[in-house]
């Protein structure tokens, strides 16, 4: 390990000697993104046949869903090896610019957004839509530890630990809010304060945060009607079944189903236009339904060990960018994973979160992979597999 | 590791922290998860999936096809059609985005529903099931189906459903009852063998998707397939049962009866049912409506929309009420049927025995004499000639020889009495015919009647008053007395078949108890025919059919409950069966209130007893038995005319000289071109028939003339003068002295030359005049 060590940070040609020389896929992380994205498309396809046939939208083709679906997995599995391929420099280098054009995206979806509901979000591409907060996620997490690696050994004060990071976060916050996009806000600020975390802000000031942020939730909830809805309908969704409360509901009813083993894959019945987003956000409880408590935990637990994995590989990068940068994907997979659980579960209200790898969405899909072909990157500069 | 430089990887606080992190989001976050999942997916399950099937599943009824009902002879009288529920699913109208004002248009146009009331329940946007009308005809609902195809209209639905229909409408109708919208007996036998008529619902189950169409792989779906009702034969005969409707309603117009009329045509040897009417009655397949007569009298007296509803709903409920088995009464001289049959199994009495009315008596325990109904008394007496008189003086006498012991015995026997129910009051005992609705009698306990002190109670229950009984328990006593003894349980269903005509079950006849010996019952028989057959003293003469042996007894009972000063209420009763030497149908007929005005004198005697006459005429030789003539009964007896028409005038009146008719002939010609009556008009033996000789009959219609209070003689006479004639179902004993009590076609209505118009008779002889 010591020679390995020798090489890594010695000037531009060493860097050029490393590339050239990089290690290979980290196969167990590899294979979990795999097997994941393979359970998640498959059960793209159990669960939108029944919307896919019922709509005219989609010309009656119950395999609609799932054709684009299985296109946008190919095709993001190609863009992993892509991403992994490249140099971590690489990354650092085009961190600011990726941020700048994730912001610039933010600011025009109010003018040129897709309406949904009261909100913009979307951005047409044509053939397809996507969230720019999906890359303002990335940009965020990239630009930080860039930043965090430049500001090294200063991160303990209040002009380089905090403020920059927190101009950077105000910024693409407003933004979002602007949507309004509150859950990728709050995804946002949890993986900006998880960046500043890993990189050494002093503890004191997540207390103050978290505190800041307590008060600035209850304020929102206090004066925002649309928000304390959310809070009355998640602590008893019951009392109104067919309205606000109906999502939830039967999200409960197709998990509740499911028992220990499930009705079998394919079988699920809430699917059947009983359940909405039930390709989208709420896919989870389709699987709950149809593969059971068993199914449920097992995929659960593959969630958990790309994770841990994640972490692992984190611990173990030699260069500080690789490490925060895999600790900031990861721990943006880990965040993702247990809002759209909590909230198809009605552990946390209800909140517009997407399941990675199984959700249906072609760019957002494409970015997860992209976001997984970053940390095999980083992996490639681990001197020995482990 | 110890050789990291300074910022080269991540430094030991930063594994901390990574470290930190993995336990919160590797590890601690995924434990909440799985608890939260265990608690929904294994600890709750059962009610989530409870609460998932129930969205998801749809049941859909399958109707099981009611039973038809069948009188004896195999007629139907009750059946089951298919007809169509149509119905909208307003939920699926605004999920389709299909158009409620053209459905409701459309539907209303087919089904005459009403524009707004349709457009009102499709606007009911969280409903599935909103009825647009109910029992529609399959040729209305095709209509619907294909107004539906052509709009393409999925929220219109249409179901299955059944329809009773009743094809002789109000035939038997309280026997017969009638079902309500959802297919439930409501009445009579529909009700009482509800169970076994309806069968078993099936139903399917499916499951649907939240547009409430059938799920892609439908992963849930169960049905049970409906099991068909069974059907019942009845022992109704249709064409008893019309001959006895019909006499009985000509009766209550006749006698312009008040409170409606009750009859009952028993098999006596089996206790089946061949006739019960009850009249008013009703169409089955209008059964709400009530008869307009009632109608007006209710609009007449209502002050509002409440008060009228209300009074509807009791007129229903009248005319609903089946009289023959529902309504209790006291049966008066009827029941001395009873008395003299215990008197004579006991032996107390005999046909030589003699009793003495001097036109009242004293009894111990009543204050004041009993009186007889005859002024003056009847004098000396034979066993018979008392029963012949309806002597009250001599059957209290025969009642006193029984005992009050006795006779409290014998009434239990005969079905008056059970003891085995409550005996503080009311001793309630029933026949248990298998019909819903049947009354209970009203008797006095055993310490009352029992009581040497005061015998008034025996002595007025020797006669048949101070208690009541339903007209089917008295004819069901009655039937035992003249059929060898034997007390039958009166039943109305003889076989039940299934669905597919096997028969399931059949009613064997079913003796409740030996009351009285063969002897006792050839005995009593004997007298009763004496009482109808004596055309000197019988007060029961007026039931007389030529050429049949016909027994009875006459009744006639103040309606005590509702004696409003002083505007007395009769019932008038009679009893009969024929053949007297061996019986096989008994006839109760009861009217209850007949009006004063009718000028005939108010007793069962006058009244009743010519209704049984001539129901008996009908159905005697409707069930085969033959008729034996006297000589002079054969001259007054109806017959049918014979076919003249081509024959030569000579030989046509020979012809009819034959068949006991005269002739009148008009025309010149050598052959008869057409004759008056028709061949086949059954007529009074007699009667001018008219013949005529190359002259076409002149179309004319004559006013029919009001035959009431003329003898039949005069009548004749008069109708033979127009052209009209005359018959009396064999009633015709002493032409000059009967009179015309009733006529089939009402006086004023306008009639053919050739029309028969059916007489009711009665012998007007005041010695006779027996109102109990």
């Amino acid at each position: 390990m010591e020679y390995t060590g020798e090489r890594i940070g010695i000037g531009a040609a060493a860097t050029e000697a490393v590339k050239e020389r990089r290690g290979g896929l980290d196969l167990p992380f590899l294979a979990l993104t795999l097997t994941l994205l393979t359970i998640g498309v498959v059960m793209v396809l159990s669960a939108s046949y029944a919307r896919a046939y019922f709509s005219a939208a989609t010309e009656h083709n119950a395999a609609y869903y799932f054709m684009r679906q299985l296109g946008f997995a190919l095709a993001g599995v190609a863009a992993m090896y892509v991403f992994s391929l490249m140099p971590m420099q690489f990354y650092r280098r085009w961190s600011l610019a990726l941020l700048l054009a994730a912001i610039g995206l933010l600011a025009v979806v109010p003018f040129i957004g897709v309406p949904q509901g009261d909100a913009k979000r979307w951005i047409n591409l044509g053939f397809t839509t996507f969230q720019p907060s999906e890359i303002a996620k990335i940009a965020v997490i990239l630009y930080f530890a860039a930043l965090i690696c430049k500001f090294r050994g200063r991160m303990s004060t209040i002009k380089y630990g905090i403020l920059p990071f927190a101009a950077v976060l105000l910024v693409i916050v407003a933004l979002l809010v602007l949507e309004p996009h509150f859950s990728g806000a709050i995804i946002i600020l949890a993986i900006g304060a998880v960046m500043l975390f890993l990189g050494g802000v002093r503890l004191y000031w997540f207390v103050g945060a978290l505190a800041v942020g307590a008060v600035g939730l209850g304020v929102v909830i206090t004066f925002f009607p649309y928000a304390s809805g959310r809070i009355t309908t998640w602590l008893d969704p019951f009392a109104n079944t067919s309205g606000d409360g109906y999502q939830i509901i039967q999200s409960l009813y197709a998990i509740g189903s499911g028992g220990l083993f499930g009705l079998g894959l394919g079988q699920g019945r809430q699917k059947y236009l009983y359940l909405p987003e039930e390709h989208n956000d709420f896919i989870f409880p389709v699987v709950c339904e149809e593969l059971g408590f068993a199914g449920a935990m097992l995929i659960l637990l593959l969630f958990a060990l790309l994770i841990i994995r994640g972490y692992w590989l984190a611990m173990h990068m030699r260069d500080r960018y690789s490490f925060l940068v895999t600790a900031g994907i990861t721990t943006l997979l880990a965040i993702q994973v247990f809002l759209n659980v909590a909230v198809v579960t009605n552990l946390v209200p209800c909140t517009g979160i997407s399941l990675p790898f199984f959700s249906y969405g072609g760019t957002a899909l494409m970015i997860q992979l992209a976001e997984m072909g970053i940390v095999l990157s980083a992996a490639r500069d681990i001197p020995a597999k482990i | 590791m110890t050789d990291r430089r300074p910022g080269a990887g991540p430094n030991r606080m930063m594994l901390r922290r990574t470290l930190f992190l993995l336990s919160v989001c590797g590890i601690a976050a995924f434990i909440v998860l799985a608890a939260k999942l265990y608690d929904i997916q294994i600890v709750h399950h059962d009610e989530y999936e409870a609460a998932a099937i129930a969205q998801q599943v749809r049941e859909t009824t399958v109707s099981a096809a009611r039973g038809t009902i069948y009188d004896r002879n195999g007629l139907i009288l009750a059946m089951s059609a298919g007809v169509d529920t149509i119905y909208i699913s307003p939920a699926e109208i605004e999920r389709g985005g299909e158009d409620a004002e053209a459905i409701a248009e459309g539907l209303s146009e087919i089904l005459g529903v009403d524009y707004d009331t349709i457009l009102r329940r499709a606007q009911n946007t969280k409903s599935w099931y909103e009825v647009v009308a109910r029992k529609v005809e399959p040729e209305v609902s095709e209509r619907v189906r294909e107004f539906k195809a052509e709009g393409g209209y999925t929220g219109i639905k249409i179901e299955a459903d059944t329809k009773r229909y009743y094809p002789f409408g109000s035939l038997a109708s309280h026997v017969i009852g009638f079902v309500g919208l959802e297919n439930t007996g409501l009445g009579g036998i529909e009700a009482r063998y509800d169970e076994l008529l309806s069968g078993e619902n099936g139903y399917v189950l499916r499951s649907t998707t939240a547009a409430g169409t059938d799920m892609l792989y439908s992963s849930y779906e169960d049905y049970v397939d409906a099991e068909d009702g069974q059907s019942l034969c009845l022992t109704i005969d249709s064409t008893i049962q019309y001959y006895v409707e019909k006499h009985l309603a000509q009766a209550v117009e006749d006698y312009d009866i008040q409170n409606g009329a009750a009859a009952i045509c028993m098999e006596v040897d089996t206790g089946a049912i061949l006739a019960m009417a009850s009249l008013g009655n009703f169409d089955l397949n209008d059964y709400q409506t009530i008869s307009a007569e009632a109608e007006a009298e209710i609009s007449g007296i209502a002050q509002s929309e409440e008060e009228y509803n209300e009074l509807y709903a009791l007129a229903q409920q009248q005319q609903w009420r089946n009289k023959a088995i529902s309504d209790t009464y006291e049966p008066g001289s009827t029941f001395k049927i009873i008395t003299l049959a215990m008197a004579l199994e006991e032996g107390v009495v005999s046909e030589t025995s003699s009793f003495y009315c001097g036109g009242s008596m004293n009894v111990i325990g009543r204050g004041t004499p009993l009186k007889c109904w005859k002024y003056g008394g009847h004098g000396s007496q034979t066993l018979t000639q008392a029963v012949q008189h309806s002597c009250n003086v001599a059957f209290v006498n025969i009642g006193q020889l029984v005992g009050e012991e006795k006779f409290y015995e014998y009434a239990e026997a005969f079905g008056f009495i059970d003891r085995t129910q409550d005996t503080s009051k009311q001793l309630t005992a029933r026949t248990g015919i298998d019909l819903g609705g049947e009354s209970g009698s009203i008797w006095w306990s055993e310490d009352v009647f029992c009581n040497p002190e005061n015998l008034s109670q025996l002595a007025a229950a020797s006669f048949g008053q101070t208690f009541n009984i339903t007209p089917i328990q008295l004819i069901t006593a009655v039937s035992a007395c003249v059929n060898g003894g034997n007390l039958m349980r009166p039943y109305l269903v003889q076989s039940v078949e299934d669905s597919e005509g096997n028969v399931v079950s059949r009613t064997e006849p079913e003796l409740v108890r030996k009351v009285i010996s063969e002897e006792t019952s050839a005995a009593v028989r004997g007298i009763l025919e004496q009482v109808v057959g004596d055309q000197k003293e019988g007060t029961g003469h007026n039931a007389y059919v030529a050429g049949y042996r016909i027994g009875g007894k006459t009744g006639t009972s103040t309606k005590t409950t509702e004696e409003i000063a002083g505007n007395k209420e009769y019932i008038v009763s009679f009893i009969g069966f024929a053949p007297a030497d061996d019986p096989q149908i008994a006839i109760l007929v009861l009217l209850d209130d007949p009006s004063s005005e009718s000028g005939i004198y108010i007793s069962g005697g006058q009244m009743a007893a010519p209704v049984v006459g001539k129901m008996m005429a009908d159905i005697l030789p409707y069930l085969g038995v033959k008729p034996e003539y006297t000589d002079t009964e054969l001259e007054t007896i109806d017959r049918a005319v014979p076919e003249l028409t081509g024959l030569g005038i000579a030989e046509a009146q020979r012809a009819l000289t034959e068949a006991g008719f005269k002739a009148r002939v008009i025309g010149e010609g050598d052959t008869v071109s057409d004759q008056l009556p028709g061949a086949g008009a059954v007529i009074a033996s007699g009667s001018e028939v008219i013949l005529y000789a190359g002259q076409e009959p002149a179309p004319t219609t004559e006013t029919m003339p009001d035959l009431r209070g003329l003898s039949y003689a005069e009548a004749v006479e008069r109708l033979g003068a127009i052209g009209v004639y005359l018959s009396a179902g064999n009633g015709v004993t002493d032409a000059g002295s009967q009179i015309v009590s009733g006529q089939s076609i009402a006086p004023g209505a306008s009639v053919e030359h050739g029309t028969v118009v059916d007489v009711t008779l009665y012998l007007n002889d005041t010695s006779m005049l027996g109102i109990y």
